[in-house]
Order: structure tokens, then C-alpha cells, then sequence
């Protein structure tokens, strides 16, 4: 099998890896870069739990090569907030006991932080939308667009 | 004054600090970082992986299992058969009924046949593909009513009645002499699939001594103890479990898949010396945990003109598939709900868990009661239509209230809001406005209205010994454990645990910590399914922290020169009765506790009352409280692409006592939410007994642009067991939604769909065949 030389930048560090053709993107951030935010729900692009943000845009990390991410940028939940400092998406989720099982709530807070970075007065259906990729069983999905709300909300009232 | 106000004023004359305050749960800040906390997440580097083999065929005998090939594939690392099975070859949960690897016979598709571990996953899942095994196809039952046939084929040697049971109450041929109107219907349901969003996953390795830990995705530590000593063949102090973070659970981490994957991992762990992980995929886990029985049910039911029933009879029938799983209990619950939540003089039913060779159903939140309440639902709308009464009066007239009787003859008492819940559930959407508007829909976009009822016996009651231990011991620090083996797989339970204990102790919530449940230090708790948490569960922390109250009050009483009964405790302050200035800190107490070797490990043990009931005719007690409810949903059908449109759902329950307010949200929108799937698009289809849809591509459930609006009413009544009267609310929210759905539907469309889910096809049928 080929093996490929792959740069890529993962949370603002940059790596070079060698992998195979045929190697996930998934498994290259779980296993070999210990990425464990990155969760494994289906493998097949329907659940959405893998997703992480290349290059400004939502992808699920199942469905990509690891070859496909050369000189990408890629943040997973692990590169977004911190103990101390959470992102508003997270900060918002905590105050709605909104994470539930929490298996698709990495995923939730890139879909959340990636909506923001772009749009921060998204509509109700605007949520809806972004976070649409990635499936909640837990919730119902009410207490996360509550919280992506109000985190839009507090970006807002940071950045006037 | 309302029932609520008045309940309201009560509480806050009670000056609880913690309990109803909608507060952190303890566990998010961890999942909302990423933590590495996931069984997978944790796996050790060296872990061989497994793969399973499992049976492609619906029934037949395993005429030869030929592991050669695989084991020839560079990499593999072990294969194994039930031969090589050290213990007994059993992982049922309450009939001898399933082993863990198929023997001479697979009797569903997906049965495990053998076992392949590997150093990569590919390797293993490429030795898997090798093994092959020869099927002599037998004949297959694979509806539920044929199976009940003297000569259908025979899933196991005992019969196709995994379980039978009755309810008898009056004279249910007198109730229909008695009535004016009789209608008969028989309504359908589907195998629905849990879909936690983490798939079951166990790991297990060999200490040096010999014992063997595991460590899974699961709900139920004791149960996964018991069962992997049994395959190995050791004695289950041998065996150690503890729950990683379960992603989601829904009832089938409650029976027989986490044992399967602990025990399997176990297995290959003692034949390798090497740690061992069973993670299944998605397309694995959808053929081979259980799932929702699918239900047939008839129901016969009369009443007057005046719309007071008179007589019900139905006969309830489940699919249980090859295995029985839980069925056995699920067909108990379902039998004792089937009339759904009315006074009715003369009920007869007859409810049947049957063995049929499609896969295994099981425990799935809810047990039974989604399916009757969809019948029973469905049934009260078709007898309101016949009796032209408008649905909500026809329930106003019959619906259970303190001291009416239910089926089974048990006394309603105070703590039923049932009344309350469709009044306001009623008035909040608006009921009579639009169900009189919407009936004049004619064009091609048509709304419509529909609402159900509902109550939930809570927790075991016949089901099995009600009981849980909770530990709770206070650190040097201060600091607060809550140590349990009832486990927390998303609904938030754990942490409401805290709550009692932090009002109990006059604490504040966020000087709790969760200690993990594990068989090593947990004590025996019973498992943690029926929405136990909080009613029973909740009993047992309230009287660990008690304990350690009367310790605490005792060395402050000292300090403070005073009777330890005149003392109180709040916001981690203990206060002196005569001096509002005089107190002492909590951790200068539990500091002085420690210097004085005074032990702050306490435990709680709660057994709820037993049910006191005639099992012939299952007359008497069948629950020990009741949660009520009512959903009201409204829709859009297109009529000319059959397409429902959920825009409303507004729902009412009696909680008795909300413990977290915002979590109780949480868990009412969840349940609505997996109902409103299971209502409009879940099914997972058998085709010969082979599941044709096991793929989240292909199985729906509903994502963020499928949710309408919800309007939540929280009532409470509080009921006699729970912690400050808390009622189950775990499963309740997923029993009506699909029935006030389907209710909504027939109205909007004037035609009756009567199995689930409520498909565009079967909806634009059912219109088309109206003309």
C-alpha cells in the first residue's frame, strides 16, 4: 500500500505525518494525534459525531482520507476551549444541562463555534441548519440551539 | 388557588435550597471539554481488537464452523468458538434461553457464531469475513400471530410463549351488554431502534492476579459481573466492571449486549494475556442489540351514548424476536397499561411476549408502554368519532382520578394530576379553537389536532425486588462523593442524586463529585432502568446523607455548645438556633470529624413497598405511584405527497416534584423527540428476517430540522415514594407523542392509519382509499 507524507495543522500545531491511502482522517486525529474529542458513531457520514472544522468548513471525519487533509487546518474540540476559558458555545451548553450523554456534544460546539464564526446573529432556523449534520438523541435538540442562541448572544455583546 | 400554585406555596413554606432549582449537572463540564472519558477513549494502546461473527441467516442448525482460513491471516492474534468457552455458554437475562456463541443452532440473524481478535481492526474484521460457517436453513416464524399457531415452527423446544399473563376485572361480557356503542380495532407497531449515539463497546484485561477487569458502555455493572464470571467460569468476585461514560443508553444497555461485549473482550483477553476491545459498528449494533418490540395489539371497546365505557377487551401480542431479553417484563407493563389511563368497569386482556426468528427485542425506555398507549390513544379517538364527541370530553368523562380504579383495581390516590395535565395541555394548544377550525380544512396543505393521555406505573413494581444503595462519604476537604452503581448514561440522574444529598446536608451542589460505579467499591444496587434513579435511587441518598447528618451535628453540637437537634444546616453553614451569628463552617466540622476518627462513609439502602396484588387476574397494587400526562401535537399533512409536518407538540406531566427543572426539560424534549421518530419515520424493517435498513443512511431518526415547537407544562402532584414526592421521568415522555401524532393525522385527514410510523405512503394510502 502507498504511503503518503501529510502536513497538517491541528489546533494551530502543525504535524507531518506519514500515512496510507486508504488511512481516516478520524483515525489519524483519535489514534495517532490522541484527538479522543473526535467520536466514531457510525463511520459512515450519517451521524455527524466525527465532524471537525477543516479549513473554516464542517466536515465529518469519517468520510475523509487522511491524504485529503494535506496542508489543511483543521480544530477539533481539543483546540477550542479550555478549563479556565470556554468558548461561549460551551459555556452557554453548561448553563442548559444541555450536554447529555455527550457523545455528539463535540461535535454540537464545532458546528456551534464554526456557525458563530461566520454568522454571529444566526436565526433560530440559521441553527438549526448548521447543526444539522450531527445527530442528538439525548436532547431533542431544544437545549442546544438555546445554547448556541445565547452564545451568539453573548459574542455579540463582547464584540460591540 | 390551583392544584400547582398551592404545591408551589408548599414548597417554597419547606425552604428547600437545592431540590427544584434548575442546577449544574455535575457531569457536563468533562463532555462539553471533549475529555477522553468514552470506553474507546480510554482503550490501551496494545488492545487487540475483536470482531464478531455473526449468523446471516434467520434459523437454521450450524452444520460445520470452519475457523482455518481465518486463523491463517497474518495478524490474528486468536479465534474462538463456543468450544473454547471455559464456563457456561449462556448471556441471557431472564430465560435460559440465549448463548453467548451459537452452538448447533442460530435462531436469528446476527447471532454471534465466533469470535476473531487482532492486533488493527481490518485484520480482524478481514479474518472475520474468512470463517466460514455452514447453515442447513430451517423454516422461519417470523410474525408474531403466526407464531402463536399449534403449528408454527418452534423457535425453541419449550414453545413460542416467552410469556403470558392476564388482567381480569368485572365482567366484560356484561360491559358490552351494558354498552351502545362497540368498536373493535387492531393497531400495529414497529421494531424501533435505541440509536444511542455511542455504539455498545466493552474492553476487558487479566490482572496479575488472575482476576479480570472490564470496562464498557453500559447500564447495569452488576448485571455485566454476573454474566462474564458466568463464561468464564469464575466467581464473580473475579470479575471487575466499571462503567466508563456510556454515550447514550435508552434500555438495551440494560440486558444482554454489554455483557456480550465484556464477556467476549474478557474471553479473548484470557486467551492472549493481552487487553481486549469489542467496539460493534453501527451496521452490527442495529442487527444485534435489542430493540422496541413491535406490538400487534386488538382492541374491543364499548360505551354508552353519554361516552362513559363500559367494557375493554384487548388482546396484546409482542414480537420478542429469537431471544427473550426483557420481554418477558416488557409484556407485564404493557398488559397492566393497555386500557390506557380510564376508568373501566369490566377489562379483560391478554397480553402475549412471543418468540419469533427475527432479531431480539428488548428493554428500550418506555417497556411496552409506548405501543399500548399508541392502541389505546388511536382507540379513544375512534370511539370519540363514532360517538361524535369531540376527543378531549370523551377523555374529561372517563379519565382516572383519585378514587376511581384503574384495570387492575388499584385505588387512584391523591397524587393524580392526569386532570390537570389534558385541561392544560389543553388550553395551551389551544384544543378547541383549533380542533373546530382545522375540521374545515379542505385544500391541499391540511392542519390538524390530536391529543393522548397517559400514566406510567413507576419503577419496578411487579417487575422485580425494588432497591438501591447510594453511598455518599465526605472527603478531608469537604468535598462530597456520591458513590452508586446506578449509573448515568445521559439523563442527568446522577447528578440529581447530589441534589438530595446537598439539600439533606445544607450543601452547595458544586461541592459534590461523581465517584464512577464500579463492582469493586460500589455496593449491590439493583439496575438502573425504569426511570429508578431519582424515585428509588433518590430514597437511598436521602438516607446515606441523613446518616451522615446526625454525625456531622453531633461534633457540631459539640463546638458549639449545643443539642445537635437544634441545629441547622444550609449553604455549608451549621447554625447555632439562638444566634443567627453563631456558626460553624461545614469543613471545619468534617476537619474536626477526621481529627476525631469520626468515619464519614455513610450508605443509604431503599426498598421501595412491595406491590400487593393477585397475579392470577393481576387484581390489586401494580405500582406504587403514577406519572400522568397529556400531549396534545398538531400537524400539516400535504395531502397530495402524504408528508406529516409536526408544527406543535405541547405536553403536560404530573412529575410530582421536579427535582432539576432544566434537566426535567431536558429529558421531556429528548423523549419527545425520539417519540416524534418513532411516530413519523423510525422503522427498522425485517425482510425474512434480515434487517434490511441497519444504517443511520437508511434508518431515520430525526434530526434538528425535523423538531416542531414544544410548549412544556410542568404539573405535580407529588406522589407518595419518590424524594419530596418526584415522580419517573425518565421514560414517560417517549409514550404519547406517536398516539397524539397519529391522532392528529387522522384528523386532519379524516382517515384512520393504524400501524407505525405514519409514513408519507401510508398516509397518502390511507387518504386515497378515503376516496
Amino acid at each position: 500500500m502507498a504511503r503518503h507524507l501529510v502536513k497538517l495543522n491541528v489546533n494551530g500545531k502543525d504535524h507531518a505525518l506519514v500515512v496510507e491511502s486508504t488511512e481516516r482522517l478520524l483515525d489519524v486525529l483519535r489514534d495517532r494525534l490522541n484527538m479522543k474529542g473526535v467520536k466514531e458513531g457510525c463511520g459512515t457520514g450519517d451521524c455527524g459525531t466525527c465532524a471537525v472544522i477543516m479549513d473554516g468548513r464542517l466536515v465529518n471525519s469519517c468520510l475523509m482520507l487522511a491524504v485529503q487533509a494535506r496542508d489543511k487546518r483543521i480544530v477539533t474540540i481539543e483546540g477550542v476551549g479550555t478549563r479556565e476559558r470556554l468558548h461561549p458555545v460551551q459555556k452557554a451548553l453548561m448553563k442548559y444541562n444541555a450536554a447529555q450523554c455527550g457523545f455528539c456534544i463535540p461535535a454540537i460546539v464545532l458546528a456551534g463555534k464554526n456557525l458563530l464564526d461566520y454568522n454571529p446573529a444566526p436565526s433560530r432556523d440559521e441553527i438549526k441548519q448548521a447543526i444539522s449534520g450531527v445527530l442528538c438523541r439525548c436532547t431533542g435538540y431544544y437545549k442546544l440551539i438555546e445554547a448556541i442562541q445565547e452564545a451568539a448572544k453573548e459574542i455579540r455583546e463582547v464584540s460591540v | 388557588m390551583t392544584e400547582t400554585e398551592l404545591v408551589r406555596k408548599l414548597r417554597e413554606a419547606e425552604g428547600l435550597a437545592v431540590i427544584g432549582k434548575s442546577v449544574q449537572r455535575l457531569d457536563s463540564l468533562d463532555k462539553i471539554l471533549g475529555v477522553p472519558l468514552y470506553t474507546s477513549d480510554i482503550a490501551p494502546k496494545d488492545a487487540v481488537r475483536v470482531k464478531v461473527v455473526r449468523s446471516t441467516v434467520p434459523h437454521a442448525l450450524i452444520k460445520r464452523i470452519d475457523t482455518q482460513s481465518a486463523k491463517q491471516v497474518p495478524g490474528v492474534v486468536v479465534v474462538l468458538t463456543a468450544q473454547d468457552i471455559p464456563g457456561i455458554n449462556e448471556a441471557y437475562s431472564l430465560l435460559p434461553d440465549r448463548p453467548l456463541l451459537a452452538t448447533t443452532k442460530v435462531r436469528c440473524q446476527g447471532e454471534a457464531v465466533a469470535v476473531v481478535a487482532a492486533g488493527d481492526l481490518e485484520i480482524a474484521e478481514e479474518a472475520a469475513d474468512r470463517v466460514s460457517v455452514e447453515y442447513e436453513r430451517l423454516p422461519a416464524v417470523l410474525s408474531p400471530v403466526e407464531a402463536m399457531r399449534t403449528d408454527s415452527v418452534r423457535v425453541h423446544d419449550s414453545g413460542n410463549v416467552a410469556k403470558y399473563l392476564k388482567v381480569r376485572k368485572g365482567d366484560v361480557k356484561e360491559g358490552f351488554r351494558q354498552a351502545d356503542v362497540t368498536i373493535e380495532n387492531t393497531y400495529k407497531t414497529q421494531f424501533q431502534d435505541p440509536t444511542a449515539l455511542e455504539p455498545e463497546v466493552g474492553m476487558a484485561w487479566v490482572e496479575k492476579d488472575g482476576s479480570v477487569t472490564c470496562v464498557g458502555s453500559m447500564q447495569t455493572p452488576f448485571y455485566v459481573q454476573t454474566g462474564v464470571a458466568k463464561v468464564l467460569g469464575v466467581s464473580p468476585d473475579r470479575v471487575r466492571v466499571i462503567q466508563a461514560t456510556t454515550g447514550g443508553a435508552f434500555g438495551p444497555k440494560s440486558d444482554e449486549m454489554p455483557i456480550d461485549t465484556c464477556a467476549i473482550s474478557a474471553l479473548v483477553a484470557q486467551k492472549t494475556g493481552k487487553p481486549a476491545i469489542l467496539a460493534y459498528s453501527r451496521h452490527e449494533s442495529m442487527i444485534a442489540h435489542t430493540k422496541r418490540h413491535p406490538f400487534v395489539i386488538t382492541l374491543k371497546t364499548g360505551a354508552k351514548n353519554d361516552g362513559h365505557l363500559t367494557a375493554s377487551e384487548a388482546l396484546v401480542v409482542s414480537d420478542t424476536g429469537a431471544y427473550a431479553s426483557l420481554g418477558p417484563l416488557v409484556i407485564i407493563r404493557a398488559c397492566f397499561h393497555a386500557t390506557g389511563p380510564y376508568v373501566i368497569p369490566h377489562v379483560k386482556t391478554d397480553a402475549y411476549c412471543m418468540y419469533t426468528n427475527n432479531t431480539m427485542a428488548g428493554s428500550f425506555r418506555g417497556f411496552g408502554s409506548p405501543q399500548v398507549h399508541f392502541a389505546a390513544e388511536c382507540q379513544m379517538d375512534e370511539l370519540a368519532k363514532k360517538l361524535d364527541m369531540d376527543p378531549l370530553d370523551l377523555r374529561l368523562k372517563n379519565m382516572l382520578r383519585p378514587g376511581t380504579l384503574t384495570a387492575t383495581s388499584q385505588p387512584v390516590d391523591d397524587a393524580c394530576g392526569l386532570e390537570e395535565c389534558a385541561t392544560r395541555a389543553g388550553e395551551a394548544s389551544n384544543w378547541r379553537t383549533k380542533r373546530l377550525e382545522f375540521s374545515g380544512d379542505r385544500g391541499t396543505f391540511r392542519r390538524g389536532i390530536g391529543i393522548a393521555l397517559m400514566y406510567h406505573g413507576n419503577s419496578l413494581g411487579p417487575e422485580g425486588n425494588d432497591y438501591a444503595a447510594v453511598q455518599i462519604l465526605i472527603k478531608p476537604d469537604g468535598k462530597v462523593v456520591v458513590r452508586t452503581a446506578l449509573t448515568e448514561y445521559g439523563t442527568g440522574a446522577i447528578s440529581g442524586l447530589a441534589q438530595m444529598a446537598a439539600e439533606t446536608l445544607g450543601l452547595p451542589i458544586d461541592q459534590f463529585e461523581l465517584d464512577r460505579p464500579d463492582t469493586a467499591s460500589c455496593q449491590e444496587t439493583g439496575p438502573t432502568v425504569a426511570s429508578r434513579v431519582i424515585v428509588i435511587g433518590g430514597r437511598a441518598a436521602q438516607l446515606a446523607a441523613q446518616k451522615l447528618k446526625d454525625k456531622i451535628l453531633t461534633v457540631a453540637g459539640d463546638l458549639l455548645h449545643c443539642n445537635p437537634s437544634r441545629l441547622t444546616t444550609r449553604d455549608g453553614l451549621i447554625r447555632h438556633p439562638d444566634d443567627p451569628g453563631w456558626t460553624i463552617s461545614f469543613e471545619k466540622v468534617v476537619e474536626e470529624c477526621h481529627k476525631r476518627h469520626v468515619s464519614l462513609t455513610e450508605t443509604g439502602f431503599y426498598m421501595a413497598p412491595k406491590c400487593e396484588f393477585d397475579p392470577e387476574n393481576s387484581q390489586g397494587t401494580t405500582y406504587q405511584q403514577y406519572t400522568y400526562g397529556a400531549v396534545v401535537a398538531e400537524v400539516e399533512v400535504d395531502t397530495e405527497l402524504g408528508v406529516v409536518k409536526p408544527v406543535k407538540i405541547t405536553v403536560a406531566y404530573d412529575v410530582g416534584r421536579a427535582i432539576n427543572p432544566l434537566s426535567l426539560e431536558g429529558q421531556i424534549e429528548g423523549g419527545t423527540i425520539q417519540a416524534l421518530g418513532y411516530g413519523l419515520m423510525e422503522q427498522l424493517i425485517h425482510v425474512d428476517g434480515i434487517v434490511a435498513n441497519p444504517t443511520l443512511g437508511d434508518y431515520y431518526i430525526p434530526t434538528s430540522l425535523d423538531i416542531p415547537e414544544i410548549q412544556t407544562i410542568i404539573v405535580e402532584y407529588p406522589g407518595t415514594v419518590g424524594p419530596y414526592g418526584a415522580k419517573a421521568m425518565g421514560e414517560p415522555p417517549v409514550d404519547l407523542p406517536a398516539a397524539a401524532l397519529a391522532n392528529a393525522v387522522a384528523h386532519a385527514t379524516g382517515s384512520r392509519i393504524f400501524d407505525l410510523p405514519l409514513t408519507a405512503e401510508k398516509v397518502l394510502f390511507a387518504i386515497k382509499q378515503k376516496r
